[in-house]
């Protein structure tokens, strides 16, 4: 415990050494008070003491409390501190592990009664406190701006706390035993934004690969429908001709009349049954495409660890337990034109968010994801017990 | 009284006399560099322990598996009676490792209360020793400024306080003078004496010769990988001590029937050297110089110094070179070619 508090010290004096890190601060106060000085009101927008008509984001479409809350969730928290201020932090703490097993200090370490394994994990540790300093600051100070300006004080935004610290643990952990193994900064740098571009990719390939799995699941549901009532018409069509054949080889003149017309009905409707049952195919082989794609994608993503999808987990509970409602222009039922067809919108965003869901949940995400920084960990731990210094 | 543990001897039955206990200490670093060949060293409490060897010996590898940042291929022994390797053991050592490095944020009591946390020091304690240490290397106007503006010498003293925050009853310190002038090195010595007068062992690595020899109980001497002699600096020395008496005159025509060697040096004067240290031996070649009515110009025991001492074990006889550093490979492809830096 003593030795555990006074690594911890250590690392805060050694954040308080490093100018970036109150920069980050500053800038996180600059940010809040940005965040302070916008709000709604009945016209649109407000700045200080301008109003911007801007209807979309009036408090007729959406409560003051929840402006500031979608704000903080999308721009605070998913902007500014999951990529700006997290481009910040691994910048700055890029450099404790390599410090740390640099000759001279590491001798200083390993000599004291205390074991590897834990050593490295408290190091690993206390290099997240940069992210959780900036994080409690600027979520402790969005609270007082959202309990004042919008009324509402809402503990659910702390959620955004541990939240961020995971994010950011699973970047740091791969740039604190890629720094620890080659004693690099800069090679931990590139390796760490090398990894997240990787993850940004993975991630938003499963997202849109499933975008696409839905909207070819809902192409091929509404065909094989209309096959189920092109079939009928068919069969209805095939069964006046033979009523009219019949009569007609009874010697009903008018039924020889409309036989023609009969027959030429049947035809139309075999015809268009085959033309669907065509697509029908083509669309299955397009399906199958989509989910093997997405499959694959999707097994990588949960191999991985899903950065942009824990941020978001934000959100969802914000919406989930603080009744955050977000009106968007997309809520309408309007068709639209996704990966080449026309799909209703609200059928899409139901069946998304199931498909969210189901394969998607905050378990899968955070779960995995934790599960493979513990794996980096584990190997970092490993080679750094076994190492001579 | 008590005599030194066998080889073999357990951990448990192994003596509590000795702080440093190593029997078999090997280490081959990958790419089959044999850096230490079965070291069997024994250091006592309350002694300054002199550990030389020239570079590439395996000195500091020697003690990095003592303090556990080196694992060994193969160790027995104890260091303060625990198992080497033992982590909580460290708890009761004190180590400045060469070139050490306090990180640039820290004040120099900073690293020193640090350096007592993290063997697990309380806090209060903690912080009297520091400023006790502070004042023992004489750093107490600058203990509040950052280690970064410090130079070579002040780091080392505030190293060796470092080392000495937990009260340790081990000391290891890897070339404490480093870069320390010479009053710094003598307030060094002055510290270590102090602490050897607690008890604590001092185990000390250097190469500044002439400080050991002012310092040190017993020494040893580690060549390639092996220890070459280990003893008292009298036990090491004690084949080349002897008396040296300067005469005027012609040397004496009984000197080689009782035993001494003389030469003539220059005008009118004789060396002669009686071997070994035998006093009483001395008194009888006095009283016959005297009786002959010969002037005794000096006399001096002589023994060899702790350099010369070293140079012998350190030179190849064969290529009268130092043997190249490092055990390295068993058969060096060309051996003592130039005697590398």
């Amino acid at each position: 415990m003593r030795q555990t508090f006074a690594l911890l010290v250590d690392a805060y004096r050694e954040l308080n050494h490093r100018r970036l890190f109150w920069i980050t601060l500053v800038l996180s106060g600059l940010v809040v008070l940005a965040f302070a000085a916008i709000g709604n009101d009945e016209e649109g927008l407000t700045i200080l003491h301008w109003s911007i008509p801007f209807p979309f984001v009036s408090t007729n479409f959406i409560p003051r409390a929840d402006f500031y809350k979608f704000v903080f969730a999308n721009l605070g928290v998913g902007f500014w501190l999951s990529w700006i201020a997290t481009i910040i932090a691994l910048i700055s703490t890029a450099s404790i592990l390599p410090d740390f097993v640099d000759r001279g200090s590491i001798d200083l370490m390993l000599s004291k009664p205390i074991g590897r394994t834990r050593l490295f994990l408290t190091k690993f540790v206390t290099g997240l406190l940069f992210a959780a300093m900036q994080v409690t600051v600027f979520t402790v100070a969005s609270f007082l701006v959202i309990g004042v300006r919008g009324g509402d004080w809402e503990p659910w935004l702390f959620v955004a706390i541990p939240l961020v610290i995971i994010f950011f643990s699973y970047l740091f952990a791969v740039q604190a035993v890629v720094g620890m193994m080659t004693r690099s900064v800069i090679a931990s740098i590139i390796a760490v934004m090398l990894f997240w571009l990787t993850l940004f990719l993975v991630q938003s390939g499963d997202g849109i690969t499933l975008a696409w799995r839905v909207t070819q699941e809902i192409i091929v549901e509404r065909k094989e429908a209309r096959i189920v009532k092109l079939e009928d018409r068919a069969f209805e069509a095939e069964e006046i001709r033979a009523e009219m054949r019949d009569a007609a080889e009874l010697g009903d003149p008018d039924a020889e009349e409309r036989l023609a017309d009969a027959t030429n009905e049947a035809d139309l409707a075999a015809a268009r049954l085959i033309a669907v049952q065509e697509e029908l195919v083509e669309d299955r082989d397009v399906l199958e495409k989509a989910v093997f794609v997405n499959g694959w994608l999707h097994t990588l993503n949960t191999v991985l660890p899903k950065t942009g999808e824990t941020i978001d987990i934000l959100e969802r509970l914000l919406r989930e337990w603080a009744g955050l409602v977000i009106p968007g222009p997309d809520e309408d039922d309007d068709t639209r034109r996704q990966f080449g067809e026309m799909v209703g919108g609200r059928e899409f965003e139901e069946r998304m968010t199931a498909a969210l869901d189901e394969s998607h949940s905050f378990q899968w995400v955070l779960g995995t994801s934790l599960a493979f920084e513990a794996l980096v960990l584990g190997i970092g731990a490993v080679w750094f017990s076994r190492r001579d210094f | 009284m008590v005599t030194p543990a066998p080889a073999a001897s357990s951990p448990a039955t192994s003596s509590t006399e000795y702080a440093v206990d190593l029997h078999d200490v090997r280490k081959v670093y990958r790419g089959k560099v044999e850096a230490l060949r079965g070291i069997s060293m024994q250091a006592r409490r309350g002694e300054v322990f002199g550990l030389l060897g020239p570079n590439g010996a395996g000195k500091s590898t020697l003690v990095k598996i003592m303090l556990t940042v080196v694992r060994p291929t193969r160790a027995e022994g104890t260091i303060l009676g625990e198992r080497i390797g033992t982590k909580s053991v460290l708890g009761r050592v004190g180590y400045l490792p060469e070139k050490h490095r306090f990180p640039e944020y820290l004040t120099g009591r900073q690293a020193i209360e640090f350096a007592g946390a993290m063997c697990r020091v309380d806090a209060e304690p903690r912080r009297r020793r520091a400023a006790e240490l502070l004042d023992l290397v004489g750093m107490s106007d600058w203990g509040d400024r950052k280690v970064s503006t410090y130079s070579k010498g002040m780091m080392q003293r505030i190293g060796i306080a470092a080392a000495m925050v937990n009260e340790p009853d081990l000391v290891v310190l890897d070339e404490p003078t480093d870069g320390v002038d010479p009053v710094g090195r003598r307030d060094i010595r002055d510290v270590l004496v102090r602490i050897r007068e607690r008890g604590t062992c001092v185990f000390l690595n250097s190469h500044l010769l002439s400080e050991l020899e002012m310092v040190c109980d017993r020494v040893a001497i580690l060549v390639q990988g092996t220890v070459a002699a280990q003893g008292t600096i009298d036990e090491l020395t004690a084949d080349s001590r002897r008396y040296e008496i300067v005469v005027a005159g012609e040397p004496p025509a009984w000197s080689a029937e009782a035993g001494l060697r003389s030469e003539t040096r220059g005008d009118r004067e004789t060396l002669l050297v009686l071997p070994g240290g035998d006093a009483a031996g001395v008194q009888t070649v006095v009283d016959r110089l005297r009786s002959d009515g010969r002037t005794l110009v000096s006399l001096q025991p002589v023994r060899e110094s702790l350099e010369d001492l070293f140079m012998r074990y350190v030179h190849d006889p064969e290529t009268g070179r130092a043997k190249p550093p490092g055990a390295a490979r068993s058969a060096p492809p060309s051996a003592g070619l130039g005697g590398a830096a």
